[in-house]
């Protein structure tokens, strides 16, 4: 090789890996930091006081809940009207790769798995547990405002009968108290180095090509760039 | 431990669910704990598993 074609690929290797590929939009990063501070206000004023810590939490709390309720109305009409809400979905190949990887790690033999697209089979699958347990929430919590007086309404207890109520508090205690076993989880994943890129992604809003590479099939997802 | 919390009904003759037993939060927050502990175990076990061969 010439020393100009040495030159010219030298470049392009630099170039490449210079390169940021675009996988959380701001408007994506902001949605989860606000959610993120929702969900911790609420669990903080829902289970504080449960664990001994008292104040006023009533107030903090619906406020908080109506907040995140408009966050998730807004997430959910991006995600469905400008955003492939088909890549949050689990596939053929994400319950093949799955069954692969589950294989490998348990020393079995067999063809590796393939890499994903934008994301991960258990990505995916925490985000439909979250999203199931999140809407439970809200829903619920939604229909509990019912029991309040608030600057905008009066309260108004009888719109459901004594064990309608005790069916909905339920929904909402258990699947509260269920999202802090996924927060947690969440917590630990995003702490783990091999998952740093995708944790650096949600504050930068890039990956490099080289993570892009390594850890996406490009073929699954179409990454556009950012230089 | 109990699932629910219950209260006497405004008649007096039955107990009413009123909501989800908080004696279960500990058993979500173990829950947690026991998945983060077996992963970190089982990454722990095959990262020198791989380092071996």
């Amino acid at each position: 090789m010439s020393a100009s074609g040495t030159n010219a690929s030298v470049a392009s290797v630099a170039e490449v890996s210079s390169e940021r590929v675009s996988r959380h939009h701001l408007l994506d990063r902001i949605y989860h930091a606000l959610m993120a501070a929702c969900v911790l206000t609420l669990m903080g004023s829902a289970f504080l006081p449960i664990v001994g810590w008292k104040f006023e939490w009533v107030s903090l709390h619906w406020m908080t809940g109506v907040a995140l309720a408009l966050l998730v109305l807004i997430h959910i009409v991006r995600a469905l009207v400008w955003q492939d809400w088909r890549a949050m979905i689990p596939d053929g190949a994400d319950i093949r790769n799955g069954w692969r990887s589950v294989r490998q790690a348990l020393g079995g033999n067999g063809p590796a798995p393939g890499k994903p697209g934008k994301y991960k089979i258990l990505q995916k699958l925490y985000h439909l547990a979250a999203a199931i347990l999140i809407l439970s929430i809200v829903a619920s919590g939604l229909l509990m405002l019912l029991k309040i007086d608030t600057p905008f309404w009066r309260r108004n207890p009888y719109w459901f009968d004594a064990g309608t109520w005790g069916v909905i508090y339920s929904i909402h205690g258990a699947a509260s108290m269920a999202l802090v076993t996924l927060v947690m989880i969440h917590i630990y994943f995003a702490l783990r180095p091999e998952e740093w890129w995708l944790t650096r992604s949600m504050f930068r809003g890039t990956i490099s090509r080289k993570e892009y590479v390594d850890h996406c099939d490009s073929s699954r997802w179409q990454a556009s760039n950012r230089t | 431990m109990q699932l629910f919390r219950y209260a006497t009904s405004i008649y007096g003759d039955s107990d009413v669910v009123i909501g989800a037993s908080w004696d279960l939060l500990p058993w979500f927050v173990a829950a947690g704990l026991v998945i983060i502990v077996v992963h970190a175990m089982v990454k722990a076990l095959a990262g020198r598993r791989g380092r071996a061969h």
